[in-house]
């Protein structure tokens, strides 16, 4: 499986990473991008297996990561690990055809459960 | 009391920050919000000052030195795995991305981010240190994300008072004398017990 983890921030990269590596998931090919624009780029060129992106980062959030793939009718299985986490976004997320949504800070135990649904 | 004297006693919280008190420190001319610990604030406010006392927590000052927009936090990691794979990381990386996501949001970049850093203090007697151990953290914060300290005051048997002033990147540190000690230690142990809690993170979301 390929994994790309779409986040601004390196160290949050690096523990999304260890993350999904603590999981159980070590055996995936793991790639990064450092926002949504640098990830979109990517995607057009191959289209990973799942998406785990940040919601807040600049040149293009992750929500409009995530509604430029439904737009260009791009279909991979996308959810978001983020900071803030309203309803609005939830909403949003959801209506944008994400299958799920982690809030920071996550633990492994979470990452089991959500990979372990959804994958 | 002259009208103007009264609106300075106080400033209303910003909406985005409600547990965020300020009041006027007549001493600087300023408004001081005052970050306690688990806390962060960010301003673009040219009359306020952010005030913090550290223990072993730390805080990290941030700003946009082009916009002049910037924040002060004040955490610990909470004990456990002292790596930086565990929970102690995972949530030391937390309470670094909500002050600069906040930063970013109003409208500051990555590149022109000046960041200061303060605490650590070994303040309580005992074998672990735990000061040294969030000074790690943050060290080793900063290089992964390419970003390095201007200026910082960490460790020794220290506890500090910071007094930030985003618009301009100004800090005071006073390094405080063992009389405030007790208070700071018990004020850090507070919020220790109640991060065993916070830090652990189990919120998730599956959508149909």
């Amino acid at each position: 499986m390929n994994i790309l983890v779409v986040d601004d921030s390196a160290a949050m990269r690096n523990m999304i990473i260890r993350t999904i590596r603590q999981a159980g998931l070590g055996d995936h090919d793991i790639a990064q991008a450092e926002d949504g624009a640098v990830a979109l780029e990517a995607i057009r060129k191959s289209v990973p297996d799942m998406i785990l992106a940040d919601w807040n980062m600049p040149n293009m959030t992750g929500i409009e990561l995530l509604e430029a793939m439904n737009e260009e009718g791009i279909k991979t299985l996308f959810g978001f690990i983020t900071t803030e986490a309203t309803a609005d976004m939830r909403a949003k997320a959801s209506a944008g055809g994400a299958k799920f949504l982690i809030s920071k800070p996550f633990s492994v135990e979470s990452f089991e459960k959500v990979l372990g649904a959804v994958m | 009391m002259s009208v103007l004297m009264a609106e300075r006693l106080d400033r209303k919280s910003d909406g985005d920050y409600p547990d965020i008190h300020k009041h006027w420190d007549s001493i600087h001319g300023v408004y001081a919000a005052r970050v306690l610990p688990g806390q962060y604030y960010v301003t673009n406010a040219k009359d306020e000052m952010i005030s913090t006392v550290l223990g072993s927590c730390i805080a990290a000052c941030i700003r946009d030195r082009v916009l002049n927009i910037g924040g002060l936090n004040h955490f610990m990691l909470p004990e456990g795995e002292g790596g930086m794979d565990g929970v102690a990381a995972r949530y030391g990386t937390y309470a670094m991305e909500h002050l600069i996501n906040d930063i970013l949001k109003k409208g500051g970049k990555r590149q022109n981010l000046e960041i200061k850093i303060f605490g650590g203090g070994k303040i309580m007697k005992g074998i672990t240190d735990i000061g040294a151990k969030n000074i790690r953290f943050i060290k080793q914060f900063l290089a992964t994300e390419g970003l390095v300290a201007e200026a910082e005051d960490l460790g020794l048997e220290f506890s500090r008072k910071v007094n930030y002033f985003p618009s301009t990147g100004r800090v005071l540190v006073k390094r405080l004398r063992s009389l405030h000690l007790e208070n700071i230690a018990s004020e850090e142990a507070a919020y220790s017990r109640n991060l065993k809690q916070e830090s652990v993170g189990n919120d998730i979301e599956l959508f149909d």
